[in-house]
């Protein structure tokens, strides 16, 4: 193997993949980073068997070939380079990487990649397209509702239901739930349902923020398989065996209570009283009153705490329904509106112990469940 | 008594058998018979895993040059007599067994110097027959050398684990006796290296150093050992709970200083340290029991390791009270009543002693634990080491603090405090999760499921071995809660008695804390310790265990030396 390259293609190559290596591995060649010459590129891969990523860059081939070296110690090396042409050379018996780059020259003992995990191709199943800003929206609303602690596996993922040219992410961690559609921009033939890990989904996000061209899926159900292609980029997944919750179930179909509020303002609320919580475990509290004949709703967000005192914040609302108490986990109401793009949010409420709804205004592709906590009032 | 081969009539009431099963089983027997022989001095050569060499030297009584020859013989003792002797066995060999035994699977030689002999006596024994004999000089006492054992025997060869495994159950039985004869001087070479030596010098503790450590040592307590009529005499020492062990490796046995095994007397230890160790954790005990030696069978078991007794439950309530006495009386030290009391046993007086982990030795190491008071002074955090403990600064010198133990004791304290003023937080669940259950489980859930909803849990039965779970405790939401029910549930069903309540608020606490392991933000690290200075009893987990080591500035002038 014997190829020329830029060092900062190689560097930002070596940092895509660096997320899929593993850290904490029984199969020591994980650490490695896979360089192997493709035509007239350099293509960089890493796995850790549950996601591996790869990477194209362009590279003056002179002589093809292949080899693993750890990823931590090159990755590093390439980085710490000036922005000038790197020249790299294997010499084959002894397995060792030579990497000069202006006056600075390394070598980095391998080892064979024969011997790296194959990465899976995704090529049966079925395939699609969905817009990047649309991927990242979708990503963005749900991962962050999965659950992370793993004794049920299923709620660590994201259920992707690909159907006509809709796919619905949903992810639920058993206090809340987010369901996000969006729209495919080439349509499925058959219905198909998934469960990817919300951690895949997350590396994903990182990737696509970066680029503007739409993202290739392919899904293979049978083998438990997905791949994202990006511009210059692959990433393969292994899915989450098992079946996902029936959540429509999960969905209140009525409420007593609406209050349609400003999300910063609900936001910058829910974090103060959110200070004043965390000596228990973050109980924000919510009384929503409707207006009378000249006043205006509210919501009362509040919080204490034995040691450190209270707080109480007041923000103005539109309330359909009667009065309506209810209490919730301060981090579960800041993930969800931190991700919300829209100037207002519709709180819908049936009673201290129901489940509240929250659903951003002016648009019908979101909505986002939670659980209350019960608490005295 | 000179060596003499027993009468067919007496052979024939020995519990005979194979005794040599390992290197270390001849150790055993030739440590014992040096012991019989009244040395001071014994000392323990291996090689091999004992499969090269096993030499044990003694400056015992020595065997008279006209019996040496018959020692080798079957059956052939100077320790027994009649049958009236079988009745108070007070030697530890009694069959004139060991010997021919070993000769019969290895290379044997004897030197050996009777007391008032001029000239020792020199044997050397192959395939089970005097293959050399002359005299030698030496002092008094014997040295018998083994050499290829089982080389003969290539099935028992086979048998036999690494070296190192061997070497182990060596040094085991090397140690056992050494603990059981504190006046003895031992000594233990594996492979040339020095695996063992005691002084010799009748104090268990310097023994007690020597085989387990400083560390186990300093927090050896001793017991009593007065004798209330009939009951036997129990002496030695045991472990304060913080010295507990996962295995029950750790406990040794002597009747009459004879090295046995005896659940029995392990049932009645444990027993004594209930409620002071956490589950799957055993004591460290050295218990020697002396009784007449009419009172105790040590004929039922070819390698002599196991007893009966004519009385057990006077042995087993004998040490049970003594070891139980011994932990009471450490507890009331004046030293750390303090923590005894601000330690609130939320389940109040049916705890009989709530056991704080720390009690002082004698002469405290350099970094045993300050003795606690009741509250914290206000601590700066300097960092986190080895992401398990947190290292801060006081007015007095250094605090090292175990962040899982001061975690737990801050949730502990909270989820008491939630359950006394009723307002235990609790998360609902989107969908209540079934939960399945083992028949064993299932009982305890169904006689206890209405009182885990103060702590939070909703849960209802919902048909055959299933339990609907509708809201959690908030405090551990995002745990495997599950998990921790079931465990829970087991704990319970397993006999344990001890304190439910008290159980779920230490079980949760637990789960919910930070794991040892987890790397701390500064800021998560300083509000740690902000809410540990706030607790009511910071120096203890609610399993006993200290939270923290308290290493004062005059401690640390003082390892420096700079005083
Ligand atoms: N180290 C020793 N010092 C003195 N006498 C010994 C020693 N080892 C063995 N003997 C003598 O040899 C005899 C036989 O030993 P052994 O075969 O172990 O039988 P036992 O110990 O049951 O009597 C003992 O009774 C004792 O008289
Ligand atoms: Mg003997």
């Amino acid at each position: 193997m014997k190829l020329s390259c830029l060092q900062e293609n190689l560097d930002r190559g070596l940092n895509v993949v660096g997320r899929a290596v593993a850290i904490r591995t029984t199969l020591p060649i994980t650490n490695n980073v896979l360089l192997a010459t493709d035509q007239s590129r350099l293509k960089l891969a890493a796995t850790n068997l549950e996601m591996a990523i790869s990477c194209w860059i362009g590279a003056k081939v002179e002589e093809e070939g292949a080899i693993t070296v750890p990823a931590r110690l090159l990755s590093e090396f390439i980085s710490s380079l000036p922005s000038e042409k790197v020249d790299i050379g294997l010499s084959p018996q002894t397995k060792t990487l030579g990497l000069k780059c202006a006056r600075f020259e390394a070598r980095i003992s391998g080892v064979d990649a024969k011997d790296f995990p194959p990465i899976p191709k995704v090529e049966e199943g079925i395939a699609t397209k969905v817009e990047v800003e649309a991927l990242r929206q979708g990503i963005a609303h749900v991962v962050f509702a999965a659950a992370t602690e793993e004794s049920r596996p299923v709620l660590t993922g994201v259920n992707a239901e690909f159907d006509g040219d809709l796919l619905t992410l949903a992810a639920a961690d058993g206090f809340r739930l987010a369901v996000y559609k969006l729209p495919l921009a080439q349509p499925v033939s058959q219905k198909t349902e998934v469960i990817i890990p919300a951690r895949t989904l997350a590396e994903l996000n990182r990737l696509v923020a970066e680029q503007e061209e739409a993202v290739e899926i392919t899904v293979n159900p049978d083998k438990g398989q997905a791949l994202f292609r990006l511009k210059d980029i692959e990433l393969v997944s292994q899915l989450i065996q098992g079946t996902f919750p029936n959540y429509a179930q999960l969905i209140p179909k009525s409420y007593n209570t609406r209050a349609v509020i400003s999300v910063a303002d609900f936001l910058r609320a829910t974090k103060t009283a959110s200070i004043f919580a965390r000596d228990g475990s973050g109980i924000v509290r919510l009384v929503v009153a409707p207006g009378g004949e000249m006043t205006p709703g509210k919501v009362i967000v509040s919080a204490r705490s034995e040691e450190i005192g209270d707080d109480v914040g007041e923000i103005d609302a539109t309330v359909e329904g009667e009065e309506a108490k209810i209490a919730f986990n301060g981090k579960y109401l800041t993930d969800v509106l931190s991700v919300l793009h829209e100037a207002q949010v519709a709180l819908e409420t049936t009673n201290p112990s129901s489940p509240g709804v929250i659903r951003p205004v002016g648009v019908d592709n979101y909505l986002h469940v939670v659980m209350p906590m019960f608490v005295q009032w | 008594m000179p060596i003499r081969v027993l009468d067919p009539q007496v052979v024939a009431r020995i519990a005979a058998g194979e005794v040599v099963e390992r290197p270390a089983s001849v150790v055993k027997e030739l440590v014992e018979n040096s012991l019989d022989a009244g040395s001071s001095q014994i000392s323990v050569e291996v090689r091999g895993g004992g499969v090269s060499l096993i030499r044990v030297t003694d400056n015992g009584a020595g065997i008279p040059p006209g019996e040496v020859g018959l020692a080798f013989d079957r059956y052939a003792t100077s320790k027994v007599e009649n049958l009236d002797d079988l009745e108070s066995i007070s030697s530890l060999g009694f069959r004139g067994e060991a010997l021919p035994s070993i000769t019969a699977v290895a290379q044997i030689d004897m030197i050996t110097c009777a007391a008032g002999d001029k000239a020792g006596t020199y044997l050397d024994l192959r395939d089970g027959a005097i293959a050399n004999r002359g005299s030698q000089g030496r002092s008094q006492g014997t040295t018998v050398t083994v050499r290829n054992l089982f080389r003969k025997i290539p099935a028992r060869l086979k048998f036999l684990k690494s070296v190192a495994t061997e070497n182990g159950h060596i040094a085991n039985v090397v140690s056992q006796y050494a603990l059981a004869f504190p006046e003895i001087k031992f000594s233990l070479f594996l492979d040339e290296r020095m695996a063992l030596r005691t002084p010799g010098n009748g104090r268990l503790i310097d023994s007690i150093v020597e085989v387990y450590g400083a560390e186990v040592a300093e927090n050896m307590i001793e017991l009593r050992g007065e004798a209330v009529a009939p009951s036997p005499r129990v002496a030695g020492m045991v472990g304060l709970p913080k010295v507990s062990r996962s295995g029950r490796g750790y406990l040794s046995f002597f009747v009459n200083r004879r090295w046995v095994n005896s659940r029995l007397l392990a049932r009645a230890v444990e027993e004594a340290y209930h409620g002071l160790l956490m589950v799957g954790k055993h004591p460290v005990a050295i218990i020697n029991i002396s009784l007449p030696a009419q009172e105790v069978d040590v004929n039922i078991h070819p390698t002599k390791s196991e007893v009966k007794f004519g009385n057990e439950r006077a042995v087993f309530s004998a040490v049970h009270r003594a070891v139980r006495q011994a932990l009471a009386e450490q507890i009331t030290v004046p030293r750390v009543e303090e923590i005894a009391v601000a330690y609130e046993s939320p389940s109040g007086p049916t705890q009989a002693f709530p056991l704080p982990a720390q009690v002082h030795p004698a002469s405290p190491a350099p970094w045993a634990p300050e003795v606690p008071t009741s509250s914290l002074p206000v601590l700066r955090v300097l960092g986190q080491l080895g992401n398990s403990y947190i290292i801060a600064e006081g007015p007095d010198g250094l605090y090292l603090i175990d962040q899982h133990a001061a975690h737990e004791r801050v949730q502990f304290e909270k989820i008491e405090q939630q359950r006394s003023r009723r307002e235990i937080e609790v998360q609902g669940l989107l969908e209540p999760m079934t939960l399945e259950v083992s028949p064993r489980q299932e009982a305890v859930l169904r006689s206890h499921y209405q009182d885990l909803a103060e702590f939070g849990f909703a849960i209802e039965p919902f048909g055959d071995r299933t339990f609907l779970v509708r809201a959690v405790p908030a405090l551990i939401y995002n745990k495997d809660w599950a998990g921790m029910l079931r465990e829970l549930l087991d704990s319970l069903s397993e006999g344990d008695k001890g304190d439910w309540a008290e159980g779920v608020a230490a079980s949760m606490a637990c789960h919910s804390a930070v794991r040892a392991g987890q790397t701390l933000t500064d800021v998560e690290m300083r509000e740690l310790v902000r809410q540990l200075e706030q607790a009511a009893a910071p120096h203890t987990c609610p399993h006993g265990r200290p939270t923290m080591i308290h290493l004062s500035s005059e401690q640390l002038k003082r390892e420096f030396g700079r005083t």
